[in-house]
């Protein structure tokens, strides 16, 4: 079955035909070229394809396409602005929370959520809102770091 | 995945409608977080996909003493509530245990309910809470106990068309107290085994308990005769280590990925003494 959808990714608006059996991911990747989102399990277990949904963190695996008509979509491009990368994109480059980096867009995207909604989250809040999240490189103490120093510099976006 | 395709009705009319036109290839989805993965395993290839996210009766919570819950609240917003959190403390319990923040932003208590897992996390709570379901299908409504929705793994009394459309819990009694416990590989991970149990106490006598474990036996299960023996007494450790025994005789555990039979039987016990401990605090609070 064959859909046309309408859907806002990154600011800008699509509209594009899918095929209904199309995750979100695919749809992102594929459909739009944004691969930095990661495909990693597939099942919703390892949050490497974790993107915004309407603001909310959600597994684009486990999303169809055809669920996000009408809603908007943040993936890890639409992070950086034309001025420069996102506080938190710095924070990883600068504390080394970024080992082999698939993990890194979904890990970004979770705390992006985090400290929008909660600029000075404990040690404890930082881990449960990455606790979607796995890292095989197991370098979490850094990611950690980068998100904790972000959010005591105060300036999130 | 393979192909197949997607309606998303608005009413539950609508979507009754669908379901008797496609009966038979076509399965309901709620948040998807289940049916999705069974579907990319090839575990289950339905022809079609009716999804339940576009029907506004079945969203909201409300509350009137008790609390109703429509089947598509969501685990996030069920943990972040503040009446759940004030009184339905297993309630609220096992939905901030449930997966991970990400996949709560999308998995609705009906849709774990009616992926009837023997672990589901949901559902000792309600047990112990004496939530009961209403099911809606184009005849009309019934409203069962939560036990009885449960027929085997995977399996519920929903007929064909039907839906779990609102889950009704009581108010708490005052002078009671209720918990949820779960262990698993880590706390996030399908449960080894979960339980819960509420106990209503006065003058330091039990006068009401239940409670019900998860992921032992082929449904959840509510153990009536630890209720019998937790009822009418005072609550301590000679009890409680009666308890503990006789829950270790009551379960039906299986082996699987997550754990053998042996080790399930033997922390059955201990997270049953553990949720009636801590639903007396809470009690006595």
């Amino acid at each position: 079955m064959r859909k046309v959808i309408n859907i806002t990714v990154n600011g800008r608006s699509y509209e594009k035909p899918i095929s209904s059996n199309q995750t979100l991911l695919d749809f992102l990747r594929h459909d739009l070229g944004l691969t930095g989102t990661k495909k990693g399990c597939e099942v919703g277990d390892c949050g490497s394809c974790i993107v915004l949904l309407n603001g909310r963190p959600v597994n684009s695996c486990l999303v169809l396409a055809v669920q996000a008509h009408g809603k908007e979509v943040v993936t890890i491009e639409g992070l950086a602005t034309g001025e420069g990368l996102h506080p938190l994109q710095e924070a990883f480059i600068r504390e080394g929370a970024i080992q082999c980096g698939f993990c890194t867009p979904g890990m970004i995207l979770s705390a992006k959520h985090l400290l929008d909604k909660n600029p000075q989250p404990s040690e404890l809040e930082i881990r449960e809102a990455i606790s979607g999240n796995l890292c095989r490189c197991t370098g979490y103490q850094k990611i950690i770091e980068a998100i904790s120093s972000v959010s005591a510099q105060g300036q999130v976006e | 995945m393979r192909r197949f395709d997607y309606y998303q009705p608005q009413s539950l009319s609508e979507a009754f409608n669908l379901m008797e036109r496609l009966k038979g290839d076509a399965v309901y989805v709620a948040g998807g977080t289940d049916v999705i993965v069974k579907m990319k395993q090839g575990a289950i290839s339905p022809k079609a996909l009716i999804s339940l996210r576009g029907i506004e009766e079945l969203r909201g919570m409300e509350s009137d003493g008790g609390i109703k819950l429509g089947s598509m609240v969501l685990f996030r917003e069920l943990e972040r509530d503040p009446h759940v959190g004030a009184k339905y403390y297993a309630m609220k319990e096992a939905a901030s245990l449930l997966a991970n923040p990400q996949i709560r932003n999308v998995a609705t208590i009906g849709g774990n309910l009616c992926n009837a897992a023997p672990s589901a996390d949901s559902a000792p709570p309600l047990i112990v809470l004496d939530a009961a379901f209403l099911l809606e299908g184009p005849g009309g409504s019934r409203e069962i106990p939560v036990e009885e929705f449960f027929t085997g793994p995977g399996s519920t009394c929903l007929e064909d068309v039907e839906i779990l459309r609102e889950i009704r819990i009581p108010a708490p009694e005052n002078k009671s107290g209720n918990a949820f416990v779960k262990l698993g590989r880590l706390k996030q991970d399908i449960a080894v085994v979960n339980a819960a149990a509420m106990v209503m106490m006065e003058g330091g006598v039990c006068k009401r308990c239940r409670v019900a474990v998860g992921a032992v036996a082929p449904t959840p299960l509510r153990l009536r005769e630890i209720e019998q023996m937790v009822e009418g007494g005072s609550i301590d450790e000679e009890l409680l280590g009666a308890v503990e025994s006789k829950v270790k005789e009551l379960v039906s555990p299986i082996t699987d990925v997550r754990s053998t039979q042996e080790y399930r039987r033997e922390v059955s016990g201990i997270l049953v003494k553990r949720a009636l401990k801590e639903a007396l605090t809470r009690a006595q609070m």
